[in-house]
């Protein structure tokens, strides 16, 4: 494997496998070093059941890829491995790449590009909703799960009736993440109208400061209001704790201007999205700068590939919050860039 | 007071300066919530009056849902639940603008919750709507205010809360 036309890929999620994808069916080769044992990133790791905004299936997504990457001669895949070390220019660098079993391994690459993901927001954090303490707390990404599995149940098996979701929780608060997460809202909206489908009995309430459900998946929120009766109460809650079986969710309905003690069966947190280890790891080895939340900062923010290293480059939800529509396509972008390091680098190649 | 203004009959208002009147800070509390017995005894002890005096909570802990149920079913309110509370009937109503307890967004929002205390509170102001249908035509999701007006004073007759 030639220098000129490798390039390393860190971490196996939507942006990672589109990226590895897009440059082996240009021609290129491959390292693609993923941390956890599996590829496909969050979204197969917490086993989400669909995406919003069409309720398509992840397999249907992310499946493609992961076995592209599995069959594809031109990719080499490293899982339960990181790249540890890592040295040169843009055309000729040289990554030392350690597995969790202590192999190592050291690869010459033209370009380098790093996508390493999220992590959902851990509201054990914020004591406020309970997480953790109480067992019909869940968060979106636990919800998943349950919509996958068909069986959506309190902690003691009994089907819950009237549902909350909490928007919010660890985004847009000082004290936990100021950032928006961009995609919890139409997430929450997406299992919202789930539960509906599969418990029409149920009452659902959506607990708000404000819809950012952007661009077409406005459609999630009328939807869901229009055809599937879900309600929303403007305002934050502020405590949650269980009266005999249920939950008792404190909160104030801003609209009313009045302070609101309900109880509920179950309270879905919609968590946000952080860096993770993976992303402060990255940027350690590689001399990635690392804007004031922990994301990776590229050069300037309105073009996220742009490391502000010379042939290495960012992608996905390491950069900012996004959806899984933005990762892929933020993966195909910086497969782009580092195919023109790589062609430029290489004078003798013929395109294919 | 945007949202829940308070008036009240003149005869309401010498009543409700002399109940709870020993509290302290007792402006604090709506009088609607102070509850005095003219004549109650527990136990054989007589507690009329002050002595029984109770400060109803202000918390909604419920969501009762019949009258938005029944509301949804007319056909007036059939798109009552499209509402997201935008408030462009409210901006555009000339009653609301004369009246402070006339608020079309008010009203569907405290009916699609359930909030019977606010609905008790606010039911005769329904009539207040003129017809006019400005509210309708600038609707951006097609909720009908002014028809939901008429499907609100229906249900609450029905429901027996006028």
């Amino acid at each position: 494997m030639s220098s000129e036309d490798s390039v390393l890929i860190v971490g196996g999620g939507p942006a990672g496998l589109r990226a590895a994808v897009d440059l082996a069916e240009m021609g290129f080769n491959v390292v693609l070093v993923e941390r956890r044992a599996e590829l496909g990133g969050a979204p197969i790791r917490w086993k989400y059941h669909t995406l919003a905004p069409d309720m398509r299936p992840t397999e249907e997504v992310m499946s493609p890829l992961i076995d592209a990457c599995k069959s594809n001669q031109r990719i080499k895949v490293y899982t339960s491995s990181v790249a540890s070390s890592f040295s040169g220019s843009p055309g000729e660098f040289s990554v030392e790449v350690k597995g969790a079993d202590g192999s190592s391994s050291t690869h010459r690459v033209g370009a380098i590009i790093v996508a390493t993901g999220f992590e959902h927001f851990d509201a054990r954090v914020d004591p406020r909703y309970a997480y953790g303490r109480a067992p019909d707390v869940i968060g979106i990404n636990e919800l998943e799960g349950m919509l996958r599995s068909g069986k959506i149940v309190r902690h003691d098996g009994s089907t819950p009736r009237r549902i909350g979701f909490v928007f919010c929780v660890g985004s847009r608060d000082r004290s936990t993440n100021p950032w928006c997460c961009t995609v919890c809202c139409g997430v929450s909206i997406k299992q919202a109208i789930e539960l509906r489908r599969l418990l029409p009995d149920s009452q659902i309430y959506m607990i708000y400061m404000d819809i950012r459900t952007w661009g077409l998946w406005e459609k999630l929120y009328w939807d869901s209001m229009e055809k599937y009766g879900i309600n929303y109460i403007r305002g934050r809650v502020g405590e949650v704790y269980y009266t005999g079986e249920k939950l008792l969710v404190k909160g104030e309905d801003t609209l009313v201007r009045g302070p609101i003690e309900v109880l509920f069966d179950m309270l879905v947190l919609a968590v946000g999205m952080e860096p993770g280890e993976g992303t402060r790891q990255a940027a350690r080895v590689f001399g990635l700068n690392l804007n004031e939340y922990g994301f990776l900062k590229p050069r300037q923010p309105n073009i996220h590939f742009d490391s502000g290293v010379g042939g290495v480059f960012l992608a996905g939800a390491c950069v900012a919050p996004m959806s899984i529509e933005e990762a892929l396509e933020e993966g195909s972008a910086a497969a782009m860039q580092a195919a023109k390091v790589l062609i430029r680098s290489s004078k003798q190649r013929v395109p294919i | 007071m945007v949202d829940g203004p308070e008036t009240h009959s003149a005869k309401r208002d010498d009543e409700s300066k002399e109940k709870g009147k020993f509290i302290v800070e007792r402006d604090y509390i709506e009088p609607t919530r102070i509850v005095e017995p003219s004549s109650l005894t527990a136990e054989g002890v007589d507690i009329s009056g002050r002595w029984g005096t109770i400060v109803l909570p202000r918390t909604i802990n419920e969501f009762d849902t019949s009258i938005y149920e029944r509301v949804k079913r007319l056909p007036g309110g059939s798109h009552i639940a499209n509402c997201w509370q935008c408030g462009n009937c409210s901006a555009i109503c000339p009653v609301a603008h004369e009246h402070p307890e006339f608020n079309p967004r008010y009203l569907i929002h405290i009916v699609k919750m359930g909030y019977t205390s606010e609905i008790e509170r606010l039911k005769d102001s329904v009539y207040l709507c003129s017809g006019c249908g400005l509210c309708s035509s600038v609707c951006p999701r097609g909720v009908d205010p002014q028809h939901v007006m008429i499907a609100l004073s229906l249900a609450f007759h029905a429901k027996g809360v006028l």
